[in-house]
């Protein structure tokens, strides 16, 4: 695609100057890019490309960051952090997120969308309370859940006595603490996918879909048929948000669990965090950061192949 | 709008104040006391220090312990680090010290330091130089609410031994009792009882082998079976419900409700249990019942040896003097009396322990003064990383997630990792 | 579904299914939320006696309390600083360089362009060790800047995306008479492409403020003293400090989620519409 648009700014460019104003331009154009490119260029290098070149060294070392980097382990942290169980557990459950985004959230957000693209008296209403959660802060979000899970004072307790049960504590079991975390991803993501579905259900052609009904096709195979092969681009992008959001996910898990009880919890961010910054293990902590990277670009690639190949 | 022009204002004039009093110098403290009646002394005795030396300001601030061992390493690396740390010493103090952050105090407290216990400066001398100050010791123990004990039919004088003490745990079950809480999800209350385990079974001796990497380590006999009682106990499920998801002071407030017989806590608990109460009393002096920690049978570790912290000030590098006569001023007799009378904490002035107002706290003062092996908290005195780590195993331990020998393996490969 | 969108018969029940399913949803998410404002007014025991009630009695006090003190006030005044900075930094650097991707065509443009973009890959989080390393190295912890440019720096590709496509969307015959007069590029940015973009300069902005606004992580590793804290770190110190007291928590969450509830339903369109624009066009 930017090829294509790189192709028509030059051709436009080809048409532009005229002969008497080149010399300036194309002095004020050097002299733009050299003002203004920069301070883009030597953040972004200074911040995001570099750190993660150092990141590729300091996994080398056991160092505590005070200092220089002296104690030269070789690939040694790799090893330490595939050997834990807890970054495993880590990785599964962010696949467990992805998973869970995919199979319960996504079907939801489209359901939801399906409802709510149309115009009815409270829709818009609705629309926004639902995509309120998103726009909580993360930090929040875990603090109010975290409260309704609380054995002792949480709401989810008093259901239970309400019934003459002892309330479970879902957050200190290493059963059911990612299920309880699993449950905020859902509800406080759905809105957002659902918001995606809802603007690609507004662009779509009605047309196509009235053809069908007057074809006498049934709302379900207009569905099945129509409208959902349409949003097949929506799909792959809610696909895309979730997996991006589980590989980020790290902010819900603090005030929840801090990955705990046991490890039980952890997302990969949570893991480096617990295990890499907190502890000041600045190899180790590089070494799971650079998995994490390996991982990020791997995916962005392999989706880009996979499911942006007809686009 | 106001509430901005007030701040900008406020910002303003502190800046002006700050400019006009270039003289000023600003002492930085930065302190974890979570009890607002402990805090109060404190406040006075910064006042009064303060009105002492014209041009000095103390300045507190707080940190919930947690959030302070968190975030621990990278204020050492901020240079506007506070000039005066908490500090629990052991290995933890030491990487500090080879991180080069501390400032060396020898010279400085050459006369004062005769004052305090000299097991306590002990502590904080790393290569025969001083790098803190100690306020307080303590001892680990079973706190127990009197009355619970006696609704249960249990005698907490007669506990001694570990059956003893997995029979009472029985019997307040049996009495529909939660037996202990504890703050599991902030590990290191659970680790008591696998440290203390170790350090009743082992003493000294097994301690000091396994440091030098004799033994097997961590993952030595000693260790093994202190997990394997620790499961005994873990077996007869005595903690609250969902005690993996409370912290250390929700457990303690827990107690101190009277929802729990014991706690298995830092001797200074008592008062702080207070302040966690629901209803802001607590368990009261009265109903309030010590139990050192009993002997497992066949235990090498002699019944004085006690578990427990010795408590200090560390200087971080380039801070004022003042910080440090603050400190000193801070660990003065008067004070530490004023904090021994309302048993806020164990004093290290020598002396100062007579002014204990709890007739517990005054023997846990005697029980540490008789022990000729004070074991330092593990997860500070292994260091940084491998102390998080026996935390993480022991909390996996009593989750039931790992065996008590894979837990003793854990804890001995990240002593082998070293980092 | 299908139950709910295949009709059985003429006259359906389909719309009843609808809004069944959409009250459902809706109490899932209001019920949390309207428990969080409601137990602020309670007091502790009250919380556990009458979980979903209005409070018996109305406990002002743990509203009035943390209103009136300076400390709830200086975490949202923090967050407001870093984020004002960080959206301020982003949209000048951002749109600067937009602009002359936009409109400047040099070798190595698209290079450069794909070079900024990497950071759409992969989330701060990755390197927070060594940028961590790096602002102590460079003094800027407990420092504003200190997340604030890190903040730019992760929010600079999408922010350059998006900037770019809508100033290549403006009308081309401006540039090109613009240049014609003798007007130079930055004149052009500053005197015509700036006006004009305010739109999509808002949508950015809403985007960057958001994001800053919400951080956790960068604020956490990089600050440490509590007179720098954004509200999201204050708030887990002040639930750490209160650990069991859920009415006080209750009632602290509820005062800094205001701000955002406040401002999402003064300017929802804008937000939802920049939000999910930004994900979509990005």
């Amino acid at each position: 695609m930017s090829q294509r648009s790189d192709a028509i700014a030059m051709r436009q460019e080809a048409h532009a100057p005229v002969a008497r104003a080149r010399r300036s331009t194309i002095d004020t154009r050097l002299a733009t890019l050299l003002l203004f490119l920069p301070p883009a260029l030597m953040l972004f290098t200074l911040f995001v490309v570099l750190p993660i070149g150092e990141a590729a060294w300091y996994s080398g070392f056991n160092w505590n960051g005070f200092g220089k980097p002296t104690r030269w382990i070789g690939l040694d942290n790799y090893r330490f952090v595939f050997d834990s169980r807890g970054f495993g557990t880590a990785f599964k459950n962010n696949l467990l997120i992805i998973v869970v985004s995919l199979t319960i959230q996504l079907p939801l957000a489209m359901a939801l969308a399906l409802i709510l693209a149309e115009r009815f008296r409270g829709a818009v209403a609705l629309r926004m309370l639902f995509f309120l959660p998103y726009v909580l802060a993360e930090i929040a979000t875990g603090l109010i859940f975290s409260f309704i899970y609380d054995g002792n004072y949480g709401l989810l307790a008093s259901i239970y006595r309400a019934f003459g049960a002892e309330a479970p504590h879902l957050l200190a079991s290493t059963q059911t603490s990612m299920l309880a975390i699993l449950i905020v991803v859902v509800w406080k993501y759905f809105g957002f996918h659902m918001m995606l579905f809802i603007a690609a259900l507004q662009g779509m052609d009605r047309n196509l879909v009235e053809a069908a009904r007057i074809d006498g096709a049934s709302r379900w195979q207009v569905l099945r048929h129509v409208v959902i092969p349409l949003l097949y681009p929506t799909i792959k992008l809610s696909i895309f948000f979730a997996v991006v959001g589980s590989l980020q996910l790290f902010d819900l898990v603090m005030p929840l669990t801090r990955g705990g009880p046991a490890d039980s919890s952890n997302t990969m961010v949570s893991f480096l965090y617990n295990h890499g910054v907190s502890r000041m293990r600045v190899g180790y902590g590089s070494a799971i950061g650079v998995i994490l990277f390996v991982i990020c670009v791997t995916f962005a690639f392999s989706y880009k192949r996979w499911f942006m190949r007809n686009e | 709008m106001s509430f901005l022009r007030t701040l900008a204002f406020a910002a303003a004039v502190s800046t002006l104040a700050a400019g006009a009093a270039a003289a000023q110098t600003t002492v930085k403290w930065l302190h974890l006391e979570q009890n607002p009646a402990q805090v109060k002394i404190w406040d006075e005795v910064v006042r009064r220090f303060e009105a002492k030396n014209p041009g000095v300001k103390v300045e507190m601030q707080f940190l919930e312990n947690e959030a302070y061992k968190a975030k621990l390493p990278t204020i050492l690396q901020s240079k506007d680090r506070p000039h005066i740390l908490y500090s629990w010493a052991g290995g933890v103090l030491k990487a500090q010290v080879e991180a080069g952050v501390l400032e060396d105090i020898t010279a400085a407290v050459a006369g004062y330091k005769d004052n305090l216990s000299a097991g306590a400066v002990e502590a904080f001398t790393i290569d025969g130089k001083i790098y803190g100050l100690p306020h307080n010791v303590s001892q680990v123990g079973f706190m127990y609410n009197r009355d619970l004990f006696a609704k249960a039919g249990v005698d907490g004088g007669t506990i001694k031994t570990w059956d003893e003490f997995l029979d009472a745990v029985k019997k307040l079950k049996a009495a529909g009792i939660t037996p202990i809480s504890v703050g599991g999800q902030d590990k290191w209350p659970l680790h008591f009882y696998w440290t203390h385990l170790a350090v009743r079974l082992g003493g000294k001796p097994a301690f000091e082998a396994a440091f030098k990497g004799q033994n097997g380590g961590f993952e030595g006999e000693t260790f093994q079976k202190a997990g394997e009682l620790m499961k005994q106990l873990v077996d007869l499920e005595p903690f609250q419900t969902g005690f993996l998801g409370f912290k250390n002071p929700q457990a303690l407030g827990f107690f101190a409700d009277g929802k729990a017989a014991m706690n298995l806590a830092i001797s200074h608990h008592s008062a702080t249990q207070r302040a966690l109460a629901a209803d802001k009393k607590g368990i009261p002096e009265d109903k309030l019942g010590w139990v050192n920690f009993p002997m497992p049978a066949g235990a090498k570790g002699q019944p004085s040896d006690t578990l427990g912290g010795v408590n200090g000030w560390l200087f971080t590098k380039g801070s004022p003097k003042q910080a440090l006569e603050f400190v000193k001023f801070f660990i003065s007799d008067e004070v530490q009396r004023e904090l021994a009378k309302n048993n806020f904490i164990i004093p290290t002035f020598k002396g100062s322990e007579a002014a204990l107002g709890a007739v517990f706290m005054q023997n846990v003062a005697k029980n540490i003064a008789a022990s000729n092996y004070h074991q330092n908290f593990y997860d500070q005195d292994l260091g940084p990383s491998v102390g998080r780590v026996v935390n993480d195993a022991v909390a996996e331990i009593a989750g039931g997630s790992m065996t008590p020998k894979q837990a003793a393996k854990a804890i001995q490969d990240a002593f082998k990792q070293g980092n | 579904m299908s139950d709910a969108l295949a009709p059985r018969r003429p006259l359906d029940l389909v719309p009843l299914y609808k809004a069944v399913f959409l009250g459902l949803v809706a109490l899932v998410v209001i019920v949390p939320l309207l428990a969080t404002v409601l137990g602020g007014f309670k007091s502790l025991g009250e919380l556990r006696t009458n979980p979903f009630g209005l409070p018996e009695t109305w406990e002002w006090e743990n509203y009035t309390g943390i209103l009136l003190s300076q400390r709830y006030w200086q975490l949202l005044w923090n967050s407001l600083v870093i984020a004002a900075l960080t959206v301020v930094l982003t949209l000048i650097v951002a749109s600067m360089a937009a602009f002359v991707f936009a409109h400047i065509h040099f070798f190595g443009s698209s290079m450069l362009l794909s070079y900024l973009t990497m950071g759409l890959l992969f989330p701060a989080a990755t390197a927070i060790l060594p940028l961590f390393i790096k602002v102590r190295d460079l003094g800027l912890l407990d420092s504003y800047l200190g997340v604030a440019l890190p903040q730019v720096a992760f929010s600079l590709a999408m922010s350059i995306l998006l900037l770019r496509r809508f100033f290549r969307d403006l009308p081309h015959e401006l540039l090109e008479a613009a240049l014609v007069d003798g007007c130079s590029y930055i004149d052009f940015f500053r005197h015509v492409t700036l006006p004009l973009s305010r739109p999509i300069l808002a949508t950015v902005g809403t985007i960057t403020f958001v994001h800053s606004w919400n951080s956790y992580l960068l604020p956490l590793v990089m600050l440490n003293s509590d007179s720098m804290y954004p509200w999201p770190l204050g708030i887990m110190i002040y639930q750490g400090e209160f650990s069991a007291e859920w009415h006080l928590i209750l009632a602290f969450i509820t005062l800094t989620i205001l701000p955002t509830f406040l401002l999402f339903t003064l300017a929802q369109k804008h937000i939802v519409a920049g939000l999910t624009a930004g994900a979509v066009k990005g």
